[in-house]
């Protein structure tokens, strides 16, 4: 006899939200979000201005990641006073605003991973986005975007670079379906980006040493895929060692170039690697490793390992928490948001609330802004064809989400100019040619099925010549003067112009359309209550509010 | 594509028994397993030697494939994998060879243990989950010939081309790498399941023993 | 996971960037360092951004000041590429304004960073690659911190692989702690 079924349950199972994947918690291999009952306990010893215990384990046994911490990360002036604080006392001051943020700061930097990580056990997630409102590092949020193509058409990557611009984004991401396109793609983004709003920083997320070569040509201005990662052994299985990444941080730096490392919940227990601990505990670890080897900032929340934490309980309140931590540590943080979640809209947008209610230096790290099936970073939490429901939401609750509505006027006319730009380079250089259709199809395009296919075999011919003859941003910067787009040409030299005067290796820093570097240092997050830190300015809340498909009375 | 809710029950059910307190088992010497796409008996013929044959492509996989576990995260079985990849091989006229790596479940690592004892250079290495490498000897383990990272998109026609593919590498030939499908929604939906299968995985490791012979027949 | 890298062709990309940038413009010459523009212990947040509130003090390797590394200085051929680089100065200012700001491992950072200036691009990432797991000896590490300290006069680097090292040796890092 075959089973009565419901069908109210036959409704509920055919949700989307029934094609996520949901896992119930393993504390023993460390698939637990935060708080496992396996976490260390914390403990500190200081003897002659060393640490010579830490959570429970003396120096000798210290792997290679608490050593690093031990020696860096730990300011063991304040640490006696501060790991003496209860956990709820420590916990009751992130979200107290009588506590300034440099205090909070402060006392934190004498806190071990295991402290760190139950005083964020004591906070639910209202009270983690109030934290993360409150000790953000910069005081005005902003946004940043993957900028990819399915084909990797360069001329697609210019104008949606320019767009990507023009919407407001402060940083621009892009990466490769074929490898070997990536210089192609760099250049695309370098010459899109100035056109869209001079002072967006770009960045070619590759293999390592890659992205330091190019960045040192003047292609790229900053990186961010750079990876830590909370056990020994998964550091090790990535091939670095937390002196090999610092030492890459100094290189970076070295050549004027901005650097964030990446991390996130999920990587070691995906690796099947946790040593049993919880996810935040062993993302602490990495939030710590990057503040004592001295980078400026952290990409995390999950990142690319989303849908571990996104499957167990309490896992987005953990991928918060992290966030929480990175700038608690008084450092930048991208704040993830950006890889598919969820088959489910409602999911998806309640991911996103703690980090663009809250403000973030860069909410999304990133938005995707290029429709989904072009996202070489195989999907964003967010795509280009969300963007006027987040434009809403921001005008929905008077929340500055980094972006701005634009008409079509100004996205067409970007467009154009950025592929007529690329087209003027390419014939200069020599490189297969863009034909004016091309630069119509890409002005008006959505997505690469809207372009023709390009040649790819002379593309990446193409690619490997402006590897191989060291073509730098100044020869682009030249053309783009001689064949009349001296605008351009301006903004790129402005943007090399940064890594002389290295402002922008600051705290939290991007640039304005005149060069102006605002960073932590200069727009310092100052909260302490209603009518103190980020207050959405008059000029910006128009910005915000004026829609373009809102009816106004007059039009009635 | 479906869920395989079975293989995520089972997986489940064993994870309780041991958090009551069962031991894993760290070898199986053989298993002989009914299954969906035809039965197949893995037999353990001693340590795993060098091979000389130039004409031969080593396909290496972990404690668990074919043991613990029957089938990749999407159900394709284990069976069905082996044959399709075997298959692949032989119709390029090269020869497949089986072993089992005990000491690590490192898709790529795994994968160059193979090509280090094939006698092409060429491996394989397939994880229980579906993960695959096509690799050579002579490269840094972490880099690859071929990567499959998405275990959820790998069905029986894909395994076949890298079977055809790997021996094209093993006859000095440049094929044109087999089309990686993309698939945005595949991480939502099986990263977190993924994550708890390689926990699993890793639960039959035993980082002293050397690879070993399989000798496999498919009824 | 982290992507591994392929040491031969970071060797090969390293040549044809060297090569590239002599042929477009550098020739090879080691650039001349003009006498310091920071003074130390001076700077704090007031002074940031320095592009902005001291232009003055700013100038590239090769001495060109900040100000004018400009369009038309480009075109007119009075900056070239190689001077859009950072000079050792500017990074010790800004590691003055990240201590003032109350970040001091980013000020370490910065004073790391400085020491690396004068190091060629090709021996950074060679040593990069040196100080990852399992790659070098304890002697060819040693041997780098020396360099780093006598050549570079690059104390602070020195001292930093020296400790790795002994964290190396400690938790079997070094090359033949495993089977190769």
């Amino acid at each position: 006899m075959a089973e009565k079924k419901s069908k109210r349950f036959e409704v509920l199972n055919n949700r989307p939200v029934h094609k996520d994947g949901f896992i119930a918690e393993w504390v023993d291999v460390g698939l637990y979000a935060m708080g496992s009952p396996k976490d260390p306990v914390p403990s500190i010893k200081i003897e002659n201005g060393k640490i010579t215990e830490m959570d429970g384990k003396k120096r000798d046994d210290f792997d290679m990641i608490e050593q690093f911490i031990a020696n860096y990360a730990i300011d063991i002036e304040i640490a006696p006073q501060a790991m003496a604080k209860s956990d709820l006392e420590l916990a009751k001051m992130l979200v107290d605003p009588n506590v300034s943020r440099n205090e909070v700061t402060k006392i934190f930097q004498g806190l071990t991973p295991a402290k760190i990580n139950n005083v964020m056990d004591c906070l639910n997630i209202v009270e983690i986005m109030m934290g993360i409102s409150k000790m953000r590092s910069r005081k005005t949020p902003a946004n940043q975007a993957h900028i990819t193509s399915a084909k990797d058409h360069p001329v697609q990557l210019a104008a949606d670079a320019a767009e990507g611009a023009l919407r407001g984004f402060v940083e621009l991401e892009t990466t490769v379906g074929v490898n070997r396109y990536a210089p192609l793609n760099a250049l695309s983004l370098l010459i899109g980006s100035q056109t869209g709003r001079p002072g967006v920083l770009t960045q070619c997320a590759l293999e390592e040493a890659f992205e330091l070569q190019i960045g040192m040509r003047g292609l790229t201005s900053y990186a961010e895929t750079v990876s830590v990662y909370g056990t020994e052994s998964v550091f090790i299985d990535g091939d670095d060692t937390p002196w090999s990444k610092a030492f890459l941080a100094s290189a970076y730096a070295s050549r004027g170039l901005k650097m964030r490392f990446t991390s996130g919940t999920g990587s070691e227990v995906q690796m099947g690697a946790a040593e049993g601990k919880s996810m935040l505990y062993l993302e602490t670890r990495c939030v710590m490793i990057t503040k004592g080897a001295g980078v400026q900032g952290l990409q995390n929340g999950s990142i690319s390992c989303i849908g571990v934490p996104g499957a167990v309980p309490s896992g987005l309140r953990a991928v918060a928490a992290e966030n929480l931590i990175t700038v608690t540590l008084d450092m930048e943080v991208a704040s993830g948001n950006d890889q598919t979640f969820s088959h489910s809209d409602l999911r998806r947008t309640a991911r996103t609330i703690p980090q663009l209610f809250s403000g973030t230096d860069l909410i999304f790290s990133g938005y995707s802004g290029v429709p989904n099936y072009d996202n070489m970073f195989a999907g964003s939490n967010w795509d280009i064809e969300d963007m006027d429901d987040y434009l809403a939401i921001q005008r929905d609750f008077k929340v500055d989400g980094g972006n701005k509505p634009v008409s079509e006027e100004e996205v067409v006319a970007v467009r154009n100019k950025a592929a007529r730009a690329l087209q003027a380079v390419y014939d200069a250089l020599g490189f297969p040619p863009i034909t004016d259709a091309e630069v119509e199809a890409a002005t008006y395009a959505n997505g690469s099925k809207d372009l023709p296919d390009r040649n790819v075999t002379e593309d990446l011919r193409a690619a490997e010549r402006l590897l191989n003859e060291g073509i730098n941003g100044i020869d682009i910067v030249k053309i783009l003067a001689q064949r009349g787009f001296r605008d351009i040409a301006e903004a790129i030299v402005m943007m090399m112009r940064q890594r002389v005067s290295g402002d922008y290796l600051q705290t939290s820093a991007w640039i304005d359309s005149d060069g102006t570097v605002y960073s932590a240092v200069n727009d310092p997050n100052d909260y302490q209550g209603p009518g103190t830190g980020y207050r959405i300015s008059e000029e910006r809340w128009k910005e915000i509010k004026e829609i373009p498909w809102a009816i106004r009375p007059e039009d009635v | 594509m479906q869920v395989n809710e079975e293989l995520i029950k089972k997986v489940i059910a064993e994870v309780l028994q041991e958090v009551m307190g069962e031991q894993a088992k760290t070898s199986s010497p053989t298993a002989t397993l009914p299954q969906r796409g035809g039965k197949m008996t893995l037999v353990e013929v001693g340590v795993a030697k060098k091979g000389t044959d130039p004409k031969e492509v080593v396909v290496a996989i972990p404690p668990a494939f074919g043991t613990v576990f029957t089938e990749t995260i999407v159900g394709v079985p284990h069976s069905e994998v082996l044959r399709q990849v075997f298959a692949g091989i032989e119709e390029e006229g090269l020869k497949p060879r089986l072993v089992r790596v005990y000491h690590t479940a490192d898709v790529g690592f795994i994968a160059h243990q193979g090509a280090k004892l094939s006698g092409s250079g060429i491996g394989i290495g397939i994880l229980s989950r579906g993960t695959t490498v096509i690799h050579q000897r002579d490269l840094n383990p972490l880099n690859n010939l071929e990567l499959f990272p998405q275990a959820p998109l790998l069905d029986a026609e894909v395994f076949r081309a890298i079977g055809r593919n790997a021996a094209k590498y093993a006859k000095g030939e440049h094929p044109t790498p087999v089309p990686t499908r993309n698939d945005p929604m595949a991480r939502p939906r099986y990263q977190g399941i993924a994550a708890l299968l390689h926990n699993k995985e890793v639960r039959y490791l035993d980082r002293s023993k050397s690879p070993m012979e399989l000798e496999v027949r498919f009824e | 996971m982290a992507q591994m890298l392929n040491e031969e062709m970071i060797a090969e990309l390293v040549k044809e960037v060297l090569k590239g940038m002599s042929s477009s413009g550098g020739e090879g010459k080691p650039p001349t360092p003009k006498e310091s523009t920071g003074q130390k212990g001076s700077l704090s947040v007031k002074d940031y951004p320095l592009g902005s509130k001291k232009p003055d003090t700013i100038k590239s390797p090769r001495g060109n000041a900040f100000s004018e590394l400009t369009l038309d200085a480009v075109l007119q051929g009075r900056a070239t590429f190689e001077d859009f680089r950072i000079a050792p100065e500017a990074l010790l200012m800004q590691a003055e304004i990240a201590e003032s700001a109350g970040r001091r491992q980013v000020a370490s950072n910065l004073r790391r960073a400085a020491e690396l200036t004068k190091v060629p691009d090709e021996r950074v990432l060679e040593i990069y690659n040196a100080l990852r797991p399992h790659r070098s000896t304890k002697e060819e590490l040693m041997a780098i911190a020396d360099e780093l300290e006598n050549k570079y006069n690059a104390t602070a680097c020195a001292t930093f692989v020296r400790e790795a090292v002994s964290v190396y040796e400690r938790r079997k890092l070094l090359r033949g702690d495993i089977p190769e």
